[in-house]
């Protein structure tokens, strides 16, 4: 009988939440400041299991674990293949940098300060208990009754690109 | 919020937060990879506010065992994916081209 996080301690979840938030921001802000390439692809691999084990606090196992297989265990796999056939491009500054971080950084502490009042004092309509059971089979069921569609389309999607790509990068 | 149970409202200003870093790094990375990196940790945000979504929002007839958001997040992990190899294989073959993947450098197309 698994333990599902609803009927954990408040207090543990909360440490739980609160140290896998920490571990997540400071991993994304280490991405996106580093300037070598595989540091910054290694603290989004460090971002994204946290998130990962946030997925298990939400009570979605299932997709705590495709987080790691797909995520980390793929996807990263892909970008740090790319960093390695993309050599010696450490990111120098140049003179535009500074403005331009300049504005980035603006359009995107306002945007997450406009999103953060949204958020905060949207009236949501809460569930009297948050949804706590296993998902897998559940997951499974949806996916080949009502959502069958989008299953197939997605499927038909990864083939395309998937060839796409191998022609793309092609040798020839 | 500052209650001390972890609320629907923790995780969607986690996920804002996440995402308005991916932004910031979309917008102000040089390499073209730290951009694709930076549009997957958005994609990641999303990714968490759409579970947050799924486990706390409901009327109280849901008794029914509704898993639209997770779904939405293993599409949306499906299509980024794919995005992140097509994304990638561009990269690749514009680095064998001009020897270099830095975004201000890959101006051919500018008027």
């Amino acid at each position: 009988m698994t333990e599902m996080p609803n009927s954990a301690e408040p207090v543990y979840v909360a440490i739980a939440f609160y140290v896998l938030a920490a571990v997540a921001v400071l991993g994304g802000l280490f991405m996106v400041s580093s300037r070598d390439m595989v540091r910054s692809a290694l603290s989004l691999v460090l971002t994204l299991g946290s998130i990962a084990g946030l997925y298990v606090l939400l009570s979605a196992d299932f997709l705590a674990v495709v987080q790691v297989l797909v995520y980390v265990g793929a996807i990263m796999i892909l970008m740090l293949f790319a960093i390695m056939l993309t050599p010696g491009q450490v990111e120098l500054p140049v003179s535009t940098q500074v403005i331009q971080k300049g504005i980035a950084g603006l359009v995107a502490v306002l945007m997450g300060v406009i999103s953060l009042f949204v958020v905060t004092s949207t009236p949501w309509s809460l569930r009297p208990n948050p949804l706590d059971q296993e998902t897998s089979a559940r997951l499974g069921e949806l996916m080949l009754t009502d959502f069958v569609l989008p299953f197939e389309i997605a499927s038909l999607v990864l083939t395309a690109g998937l060839i796409g790509a191998l022609v793309i990068a092609r040798e020839d | 919020m500052g209650q001390a149970t972890i609320g629907l409202q923790h995780f969607l200003a986690l996920s804002t937060v996440l995402f308005c870093i991916g932004m910031y790094g979309a917008l102000s990375r040089r390499n073209a990879v730290g951009v694709l990196l930076s549009i997957e940790l958005m994609l990641n945000g999303v990714n968490v506010m759409m579970v947050a979504f799924n486990k706390y929002i409901g009327t109280a007839q849901s008794g029914a065992f509704d898993l639209t958001g997770q779904l939405f997040a293993i599409f949306i992990m499906a299509v980024a994916a794919a995005e992140a190899a097509v994304g990638l294989a561009i990269i690749i073959a514009v680095y064998r081209l001009r020897r270099t993947v830095a975004v201000d450098r890959l101006d051919l197309m500018r008027g």
